[in-house]
């Protein structure tokens, strides 16, 4: 029994030290953040877009693993069980904060089960219509809607998809609900609505700007405070009479609990350098979005995000009695 | 001549030194992976991704995951014909006759034919892409949620063709399979369906791992049953090219099954998946002896082969010109393309002239290499069959858990591997063929989601499915088709194909 | 009289489509049916789990009728090792890495047969490993650990 409490407390001395030279040389080896989404989506490709400026600060590769599955829960849940080492990070979107409500059961405790690194980038929405649909502005649409609520068809990519979490903010806001029609994913709801099968959706920009420009789709509002660069002449959802439609995909990076606060602090300078690469910037200017700044890429700040989102939403989705479980 | 100023400026890019070389690496790593047992198009492509991301210039990157993809497709194709290891849903249909061609040991014809078919229809679809790309798009846009449930019923009233035994169990299998793709959450209100509380399976089953449990591993254990008494591999190999005979009856297949696929592909979502099922379908109603297929029928590879390939093309129509992924793989490349810059779109062809045109050149490019390079390899492939079996499972077994679990790194995948190798087997061994639960399986959830997204959107109204001319111009062939398996006069030529059979 | 027999093979089959269908009905009724018009969760796989049955119940009675192809041989020993490689995998990819892993997934499948002899399939699974490290692992860089946690102190 000595014997083995003997060799406890080495362990314990040898992971102690190990922890602190870990701190002190961090990061020592290849770096994997989890995007629980499939590769070649936003989420995607906003972490390829940093972790690649992030590796050339850190001084080591990233790689990036996509953890597909169950709305973002799964990668999740994997990163939150992971070491504690800062070897293992996530990345994922309000999805975080909206899971907490559509699920009722997780795997992880979504508050206390990560530390925080910083927020990366916040997508804005698009309020979008198909080419022949009558109303030309925002309130065009929200009195055409009260007057057709039996016809009119909402598209969705499928329950806690950002144009899911989009049209029911929409209904609650005009207090009339609609015909939601789910989808499986942004593609074949695009489709549909380019070939006018459906009416509306609300959908991130990323996927929503080229039909916009190309003038396949209707636009109406944008869902950020400020009109997006790439779309400058689409009226805000303040300025066209519809302030409570605010929402963006925003993105944060976490690491799992219990990971050392040196680790967390110096991923955290990381990502702010990263989120200053020109390479960075322009891309995400394309996609008609803008790096956070440094005040939001800090622990603190997506820390106080994700618990206003979590508040914010869960009355939004128990009214509308969607769950994903 | 507007399309050959077009295409002048896709061949000048598509062809300067650096591009022919990335077009070349693509195909032969796409074709080298993809060939390892039990890792298809998709698993090739999840893996082979990153690589494209490091190049600098968008259009080089594109070439070549263009080439991977092709290379993919093939390499998946050569094993479903070498050791009955489909690893798409397209492939599945080549495993059924082209893996008994193999048996038979006419392995090295079996990919000949493949490989000429596929040439033939990416050629022919390449030009198709070029020429009417906008037109056919506008077709696309036509069909909605009833026309995808009217399509879906053409392809299961035709998938009795696929089975070559009791019609009954070929519709129970189907029946099945519709059940196992539709295991998941269900989109509409978000509840999980038949996952047994396992979370893992929310999204549900993985067409790899069922594919390759009811294929691959049950054809592995069959392989098993009777070791000690004979020698299961004996295989003579009879000649590595395609005889006079084989060209002749190959011709109009691949001609039918470039059409169809052509045809089919352009339709997001499950377009192209059709396709290889529809040209065998036909194949085995227009042959003369339809009691061939299933035994190593010359036209149930080159038809479904061509169909593939050509709907791979034109699966490409909807992602540049709409910006909108028919397959998860065009969905890769348009996560490809953002992250090289290019957001896919309406525009693309006006803005990126160079990057359109160049992708479309690639496509013939590629497949040209593919052929160049793979009938030379023929003989590669197929002395692969002269090792031992004994040897060879165990390294099919380890290639085919690593191709399912890099796909979506869940190990859950791995356990379906085993169940479906077993429900695979047990199922071989009372006489039910895997493919049409195969069909079912990638059918399944599209049926259901396509039928009550046309209810939602007609109010309810059923009358939708025949009031809408597509939809019900598809019905019509379905019941065609219906009216031609059970007209007596059919019906008593099957049953004396069975007397054959027996 | 003809006394009565029923075929091994179709019966078996018949009760499996049966037994199959009459899960996926149950599971069905847990959810909510809806109606045509509106259909719930439910509705669409219990009609085809109905189906399954039916054909199930059409198989029964050709197997009373008719005699159809014995079963044959059953590769108990391939099941016995070939099934569970995968499950092993599985289990041992994060935990072991991949490599280890890899090499005694390879090891486990090379027992199904019985003419593999043990140094045989000790140098397949090893050449295996290093073909699986130098392509997934090295070239290709996968994100899969090569050793896993439980092999690290």
């Amino acid at each position: 029994m000595r014997k083995f409490a003997a060799a406890l407390a080495a362990a314990a001395a040898v992971t102690l030290y190990s922890f602190a030279a870990g701190a002190q040389t961090y990061p020592e080896r290849t770096i994997t953040v989890v995007v629980p989404f499939s590769a070649g989506g936003p989420t995607d490709t906003v972490t390829r877009l940093v972790a690649e400026a992030m590796s050339k600060d850190l001084g080591q590769q990233i790689i990036v693993e996509n953890v597909g599955g169950a709305g973002g829960t799964l990668g999740a849940g994997r990163v939150a069980n992971a070491e504690p080492d800062g070897y293992t990070l996530l990345l994922h979107h309000i999805g975080m904060a909206t899971s907490a409500t559509l699920y009722r059961k997780l795997a992880y405790d979504t508050l206390n089960g990560f530390e925080y690194v910083g927020l990366v980038t916040e997508v804005p929405m698009t309020i979008v219509g198909r080419k022949d649909l009558e109303p030309t502005d925002l309130k065009g649409l929200v009195d055409y809607a009260k007057a057709n609520k039996d016809t009119v068809t909402v598209a969705n990519a499928g329950i806690g998809a950002a144009s899911h979490l989009c049209g029911m903010l929409f209904m609650s806001a005009i207090g009339t609900p609609l015909v939601t029609v789910p989808y499986k994913g942004t593609g074949p709801a695009m489709t549909d609505l380019l070939g006018g099968q459906v009416d509306i959706m609300c959908d991130q920009s990323t996927n929503t700007t080229k039909q916009i420009q190309g003038g396949t789709i209707k636009v109406y509002a944008v869902t950020s405070p400020e009109r997006l660069d790439v779309l400058p002449d689409v009226p805000t959802t303040t300025e066209a009479g519809l302030p409570d439609v605010q929402v963006g995909i925003w993105h944060g990076l976490y690491a799992p609990k219990g990971t050392p606060a040196e680790v967390t602090e110096r991923l955290s300078k990381s990502l702010q350098v990263a989120l200053k690469d020109p390479n960075v910037v322009a891309r995400f200017a394309e996609l008609g979005t803008k790096p956070s700044p440094d005040t939001d890429a800090t622990p603190a700040a997506l820390k106080a995000k994700l618990e206003g989102e979590i508040a914010r939403w869960k009355p939004i989705i128990e009214a509308a009695g969607q769950y994903a479980d | 001549m507007e399309l050959l100023d077009n295409l002048a400026l896709g061949f000048s890019t598509a062809t300067s030194l650096a591009n022919l070389g990335f077009c070349l690496i693509g195909v032969l790593l796409g074709t080298l992976i993809g060939v390892l047992p039990g890792i298809g198009a998709t698993a090739t492509i999840a893996m082979l991704l990153p690589i494209t991301f490091q190049i600098g210039d968008p259009v080089s990157s594109l070439i070549m995951l263009a080439g991977i993809y092709y290379g993919a497709q093939y390499g998946g194709s050569t094993t479903a014909i070498l050791i009955n290891m489909p690893g798409e849903s397209s492939s599945a249909v080549t495993a059924i006759d082209g893996y008994q061609m193999a048996k038979n040991g006419r392995a090295g014809a079996a990919l000949a034919i493949a490989a000429i078919g596929s040439f033939f229809a990416g050629t022919v679809s390449t030009f198709l892409v070029a020429i009417f790309a906008p037109p056919l798009t506008a077709i696309a846009l036509q069909f909605g949620a009833a026309e995808y449930f009217s399509l879906m019923i053409v392809g299961l009233v035709s998938s009795v063709a696929l089975a070559h035994g009791s019609i009954v169990k070929a519709l129970a299998m189907v029946v099945l399979g519709l059940l196992l793709g539709i295991v998941g959450t269900d989109i509409y209100t978000g509840t999980p369906r038949f996952t047994l509380g396992i979370r893992e399976y929310a999204d549900g089953l993985n067409f790899v791992a069922v594919a390759v449990g009811v294929f691959g591993v049950a054809e592995i254990l069959r392989n098993l049953e009777n070791e000690h008494e004979r020698s299961v591999m004996i295989r003579r190999v009879s000649g590595l090219m395609p005889t006079r005979e084989d060209f002749r009856r190959m011709a109009a297949p691949i001609v039918r099954g470039t059409i169809i696929g052509s045809a089919l592909g352009i339709l997001p979502g499950g377009g192209a998946i059709l396709a290889a099922f529809a040209s065998y379908t036909v194949e085995k109603r227009v042959s003369k002896n339809p009691g061939e297929f299933g035994k190593g029928a010359v036209e149930g590879v080159a038809g479904p082969e061509s169909a593939n390939n050509a709907g791979a093309q034109t699966s490409f129509i909807p992602m540049l010109t709409l910006g909108i992924p028919a397959n998860p793989v065009m969905a890769l490349m348009i996560g490809a393309m953002i992250i090289q810059g290019i957001v896919p779109g309406p525009n693309v062809a006006i803005e990126q002239p160079a990057l359109f045109w160049g992708i479309i050149a690639s496509m013939w490019i590629g497949n040209l290499m593919l052929i160049i390079l793979n009938l030379p390899l023929i003989g590669l492939w197929v002395k692969l069959l002269t090792i031992p079996y004994y040897v060879l499972f165990p390294i099919i077994m380890a290639f085919c858990s690593i191709g399912v679990y890099s796909v979506n790194t869940n190990i859950y995948d791995l356990y379906a591997v085993a169940f479906f190798g077993f429900l695979g087997y047990l199922l071989t061994k009372l006489r039910c063929e895997p493919a049409p639960l195969l069909l079912g399986f990638v059918l399944g959830p599209l049926l259901e989601e396509n039928l009550r997204r046309a209810m939602i959107l007609a109010r309810g109204d059923p009358t939708t499915f025949v009031t809408r001319p597509i939809s019900a111009g598809l019905l019509f062939i379905a019941f065609a088709v219906l009216v031609i398996v059970f007209l007596p006069a059919v019906k008593k030529k099957r049953e004396e194909v069975f007397v054959e059979e027996n | 009289m003809k006394p009565f027999t029923i075929d091994t093979t179709n019966g078996i089959c018949a009760a499996l489509f049966i037994f199959l269908g009459g899960f996926f009905a149950l599971q069905s009724l847990g959810l909510e049916i809806g109606t045509a018009f509106r259909m719930g969760p439910g509705y669409f796989p219990l009609v085809l789990a109905i189906v399954l049955i039916l054909l199930g119940a059409v198989i029964l009675v050709e197997a009373v009728r008719f005699e159809s192809e014995p079963i044959g041989h059953v590769a108990w020993r391939g099941m016995l090792f070939i099934l569970p490689a995968p499950i092993f995998f599985g289990l041992t990819v994060r935990g072991l890495g991949f490599l280890p892993s890899i090499f005694l997934t390879a090891l486990i499948a090379s027992f199904a047969s019985g003419r593999m002899r043990p140094l045989t399939a000790l140098v397949l699974s090893a050449c295996l490993t290093l073909f699986a490290f130098l392509v997934f692992s090295y070239a290709l860089g996968l994100p899969f650990r090569r050793f896993g946690p439980w092999l690290q102190f």
